[in-house]
């Protein structure tokens, strides 16, 4: 038998979402309707926040384009950090584990690919929002920017995914890691700049900040399509996010394979 | 050639107050046998196929399947095995139809080319009587339904060995033998090694080549089905077919020449003998004397007879 490889995986797992997404036609419709709607709320926003201020720190007056790109990022941050780690809660759930973990595939390649497969299945409801954004930013969005803005954003997101790899693989390991999350997911909302500018965080803030593969990721979107300044020059950040990425895809596959082997000593199925 | 070797595999749970769930296993089955576990609840069949299907690390002793070492080859064993495991009926995508589920796990999973897969899941199905619910959401199919389905995908892309942890436990009568007929037929045809756990003995009985007892952790007994009843019932059974013969009448049949207990089981009442064919005409005079017109014959002893003397330990479950 020839290997499995990812890419069969992960188009497989795009079909098979894709699938079960339109069996559930109502719940398919409202969340691309809800996407939209989170970008036009956007606006009320605006009514209340210090324009001068943003301008000051990162140079756009564009509150609401500003934190859409945010929201935004966020629908594939969750997905990203939680796909994997529920995905094989639910599969340790249903038993469907003992199937997949007796295929011949990495697991590290077999988390990786679902996730991508969400990923994918996600952005659906997160173009909507994305578009109103892309409209509120029409004065200073430019082809090249779309396309630098993009790759920033999946560099960063791979890096998410990594992340997410390493709480997929907890997950086999502790069973339960909702309370883990939570505190990371605060700690990302916070301190990525995603809502607030990183700007006007305190130093050690910052810091912490720079650490999370969505501050700089979030930054160059915002900076090529809104024109906003960047944290650091925008080739450091290139840097950092392709640093992060190596670094957190050689602690995920360790870790996965590490907690794995640890899970093998008690045996998968006890949840 | 052996498919399937374990050499003094051994397992505990736990830290400090561990549990030992697997004793100094040896076992050999050999290629396209058909072989049963068995053995009472907890006695250590599960974890035995979870070790040799590399989903938990044995604590020692070695092991191989088609040659290969569950520790050091995992991913070459997860090639050639298939798996299905105990209370696993709810594990595939329930909105997707058996035929779209089938088709995503021997593909995406197992490498099955697409045109193979369709054909495959296409004869299976029919061959099992489900060619017509293959367009039905797995959701909406019965436990047993499910069960099933979780049998197919774990043959679905002819495996070199097949671990089926008690596949027929929510399988009606007829379904359970439909599917038995096929496995023991497609895995005759495709060379399939198959182990299967399981607690029904008529399942054992129709298509175990052989069986190995387990209790306890330990293999106690290897051999085929009527080696198991063999040395396990080493006396005769007069049975008859009522349970309320009374004391007098028990007390009277014990007294019979030859006759050394009598049980009660269910509907039956089992006289344990040397000779069976002498006692016989004798204890048919009692129960004339006691006016019980009742079917009396000489009868096999059983699988049923053959576990519960292995769980009891060797001592014979004649008394009530």
């Amino acid at each position: 038998m020839k290997g499995i490889n990812s890419l069969k995986i992960f188009y497989m797992a795009v079909w098979r979402n894709f699938l079960t997404l339109t069996r559930y036609k109502v719940n398919f419709l409202f969340s691309i309707v809800t996407s939209a709607l989170w970008g036009v709320g956007m606006l009320l926003f605006s009514l209340a926040f210090d324009s001068l201020m943003l301008e000051r720190t990162v140079g756009t007056t564009n509150y609401v384009a500003f934190i859409i790109f945010g929201i935004s990022f966020q629908c594939w941050q969750g997905t990203a950090l939680w796909g994997a780690s529920s995905m094989l809660q639910g599969e340790l759930g249903s038993g469907q584990i003992d199937y997949t973990f007796t295929c011949p595939f990495s697991r590290y390649q077999y988390i990786v690919s679902n996730v991508a497969a969400l990923a994918v299945q996600d952005s659906l409801f997160f173009l909507p929002m994305f578009c109103i954004g892309l409209w509120l930013a029409n004065t200073t969005l430019t082809i090249q920017g779309f396309l630098l803005g993009l790759a920033s954003t999946f560099l960063s997101v791979a890096a998410l995914v990594q992340l997410g790899v390493i709480f997929a693989a907890l997950t086999l390991r502790y069973r339960q890691i909702n309370a883990i999350f939570s505190f990371f997911n605060f700690i990302i909302q916070m301190l990525s700049g995603m809502f607030i500018p990183m700007q006007i965080l305190p130093i050690p803030l910052q810091i912490i900040g720079f650490s999370i593969p969505v501050t700089f990721g979030m930054d160059l979107l915002r900076h090529y399509i809104m024109g906003t300044f960047t944290i650091l020059s925008p080739i450091y950040e290139w840097v950092v996010l392709i640093a992060q990425l190596a670094l957190l895809s050689m602690i995920a596959k360790f870790t996965v394979s590490y907690l794995e082997d640890k899970a093998k000593e008690e045996g998968l199925h006890y949840i | 050639m052996e498919e399937i070797v374990c050499d003094g595999i051994f397992k505990d749970y736990g830290g400090k107050t561990s549990i030992r769930a697997l004793d100094q296993i040896d076992l050999k089955v050999s290629n396209g046998e058909f072989f049963g576990l068995l053995g009472p609840n907890g006695a250590g069949k599960t974890t035995l196929v979870r070790i040799l299907a590399t989903l938990l690390k044995a604590s020692g002793g070695c092991a191989w399947v088609g040659g290969y070492d569950v520790n050091k080859d995992e991913k070459k064993v997860r090639e050639i095995i298939g798996y299905a495991g105990q209370d696993s009926e709810r594990s595939a995508y329930f909105r997707l139809s058996i035929r779209e589920n089938l088709f995503y796990f021997a593909h995406a999973l197992r490498d099955v080319p697409k045109e193979i897969a369709k054909e495959r899941i296409e004869y299976i199905a029919s061959a099992i009587g489900f060619e017509n619910k293959l367009d039905r959401h797995f959701i909406s199919l019965s436990g047993g339904e499910k069960q099933v389905v979780i049998v197919m995908r774990a043959i679905l892309h002819n495996p070199e060995v097949c671990f089926l942890d008690e596949p027929s436990k929510s399988l009606d009568p007829i379904t359970a033998r439909r599917v038995r007929c096929f496995l023991k037929d497609y895995a005759k045809d495709n060379n399939i090694t198959i182990c299967l756990t399981t607690h029904n003995m008529l399942e054992v009985e129709e298509v175990c080549d052989r069986i190995a007892f387990i209790n306890r952790g330990r293999v106690i007994f290897v051999g085929t089905p009527l080696e198991f009843k063999r040395q396990a019932v080493m006396r005769e059974i007069i049975e008859i077919s009522t349970n309320r013969l009374g004391n007098d009448l028990s007390l009277k049949l014990l007294k019979v020449h030859g006759i050394l207990n009598v049980t009660c089981q269910n509907n039956t009442t089992k006289l344990y003998c040397e000779d069976a064919f002498n006692a016989l005409p004798e204890v048919v005079n009692v129960m004339r004397e006691a006016g019980l017109k009742v079917p009396v014959r000489i009868a096999e002893p059983s699988l049923e007879d053959a576990f519960a003397f292995f769980v009891n330990g060797g001592k014979r479950d004649e008394g009530h």
